[in-house]
């Protein structure tokens, strides 16, 4: 059973273009070798083949929901596939067998309390693979969303080397039935305290490590004291920056009118380098009346232009709608002159 | 009639968020909100008494607007309506100092605690960072820098485009 969460997770989760369909098969191969060496009866077999079926289906919407990263899609819901999951988990749970290894993959939220947890009876030979699987599994951890708690924990390699000799092989492994979604190495406490504690240190570290590609120069410096201290440096030297530009911008302020039409179509061309400069014929009337006070939404508030204007604003709105359209597909009246 | 074209254009911007990168979205949100806000400032105060702190006040509440889905700009936009004070002026150079100072003393010191301490510093930098726990303060100051960055880029390319 190890072997097929194995080989799953040393297939790179990096992107969500991995095909979960592939895995679904291996993981039912997978199974199906393993439980016929361990003389599993064949309805069994199937019985896990169709469970993980599912499970792993559901995986893959689940998957497809996450945004990828951080940034703007963290906070993005994740609800409407856990009810599927809360049926799958259920299932999972009444097909344990006793003689057989059995894998019950679970996903978890931590809001919603649904976990990945591998649950394994014990054999000598697994117990080796767990440090593997753990540590693969660190990578993919680390490349997926984080309200997908496949937990491995990196901290606790090093904790747990050296106790982990210490117990005895015979010792039944930590289960870890707990719903905040970590995984005990072995060798461990297991009390709800220290696995929340595991857990919180490991969202924290994955966070870190966010910020460090973020910040730069931070990959130098080693430690958490450092490069916390890189980021708040960098934060403070940026908020230092906008102040300054807008010091500078307030003195340059009364010129702002004067430049302002070739500012903002220039500041447009900087990000949108296809669109050609708009403001030709009427610059008086084109900057003025889509220059309105914006509502909150951030979008224009055409209905304050006066009816006589607007059809003047048509013309010149319909030119950089078939631009932005290009580029983006959509007909937008984000911003426009 | 025009209305109706308008709102429904509206709603047609933000449908498909994930073909324009977020960034550009910022970006322009965060102009369209500026350089309004700024001619406005200007408009009204014909005399040239156009200080620094009303334009700080404009590019906070720009920056603000243009990045409501974040926990941080709410806190901001509070921040800023509630009063005109330029908070984050003086705080932000008197931090620098701070954190010098005691990475200094702490040496090997408790380490947990320097990190405490690094953390909490974090979160006074960051609006609102004092009311969120660790892990949420750490998700938002990644927006945060990010935003941060892009509305230096877009403050650079307004001054160079006056001068």
């Amino acid at each position: 059973m190890l072997e097929c969460l194995v080989s799953l997770e040393s297939m790179s989760l990096s992107s969500m273009d991995v095909s979960v369909l592939e895995r679904l098969k291996w993981l039912q191969q997978q199974q199906q070798q393993v439980l016929s060496t361990t003389n599993a009866s064949p309805e069994l077999l199937q019985f896990h083949g169709t469970n993980n079926d599912e499970l792993l289906q559901n995986t893959f919407s689940h998957f497809q929901m996450l945004g990828s990263g951080f940034g703007p899609n963290y906070s993005m819901g994740f609800g409407p596939s856990h009810e599927a999951m809360d049926g799958c988990i259920s299932r999972t749970n009444s097909c344990q067998m006793d003689q057989a290894d059995t894998v019950g993959v679970m996903l978890n939220n931590s809001e919603e309390n649904i976990t990945i947890i591998l649950k394994n009876k014990r054999k000598s030979e697994v117990k080796t693979r767990e440090e593997e699987k753990t540590e693969k599994k660190i990578k993919v951890e680390a490349e997926t969303e984080s309200n997908m708690k496949v937990k491995s924990n990196l901290s606790n390699t090093e904790a747990s080397s050296e106790t982990s000799k210490q117990k005895s092989k015979a010792a039944s492994e930590t289960q870890k039935l707990d719903y905040i979604h970590v995984r005990a190495r072995r060798g461990q406490a297991t009390d709800r305290h220290s696995l929340a504690e595991r857990a919180r240190r490991e969202k924290i570290s994955k966070k870190m490590k966010y910020l460090q590609d973020l910040v730069p120069g931070c990959n130098k410096v080693t430690g958490r004291a450092g490069m916390l201290d890189e980021i708040i440096n960098y934060v403070q030297s940026l908020q230092r920056q906008v102040e300054f530009l807008s010091m500078k911008l307030a003195v340059l302020n009364p010129e702002l009118e004067l430049a302002m039409e070739d500012l903002s179509v220039k500041q447009f061309q900087a990000y949108f380098t296809n669109l050609p400069v708009v403001v030709a014929s009427k610059p008086s009337l084109m900057v003025d009346a889509p220059l309105f006070p914006l509502d909150q939404q951030g979008s224009l508030d055409l209905s304050v232009i006066n009816p006589n204007q607007a059809t003047t604003i048509e013309a010149p709105s319909a030119s950089w709608e078939t631009q932005s359209q290009s580029l983006y597909n959509t007909s937008s009246l984000g911003f426009q002159y | 009639m025009e209305r109706q074209i308008i709102n429904k254009k509206k709603r047609v911007f933000s449908v498909e968020p994930n073909k324009i990168p977020p960034s550009e979205v910022f970006t322009r949100k965060y102009t369209s909100h500026l350089v309004p806000a700024l001619k406005k400032l200007n408009m009204n105060k014909n005399s040239s008494q156009v200080n620094q702190l009303t334009v700080k006040h404009e590019v906070d509440m720009a920056l603000a607007l243009s990045a409501q889905e974040f926990a941080w700009s709410r806190f901001l936009l509070q921040k800023l309506s509630s009063s005109n004070n330029p908070t984050t002026a003086t705080s932000s150079s008197s931090n620098g100092i701070r954190i010098q100072e005691r990475s200094g003393k702490e040496g090997g010191g408790d380490e947990d605690g320097e990190i405490e301490e690094k953390l909490r510093e974090l979160q006074k930098l960051l609006p609102g960072g004092e009311e969120m726990n660790v892990e949420e303060m750490l998700s938002e100051i990644g927006t945060y820098i990010k935003c941060l960055e892009l509305q230096t880029i877009a403050l650079k390319s307004m001054v160079q485009d006056t001068t």
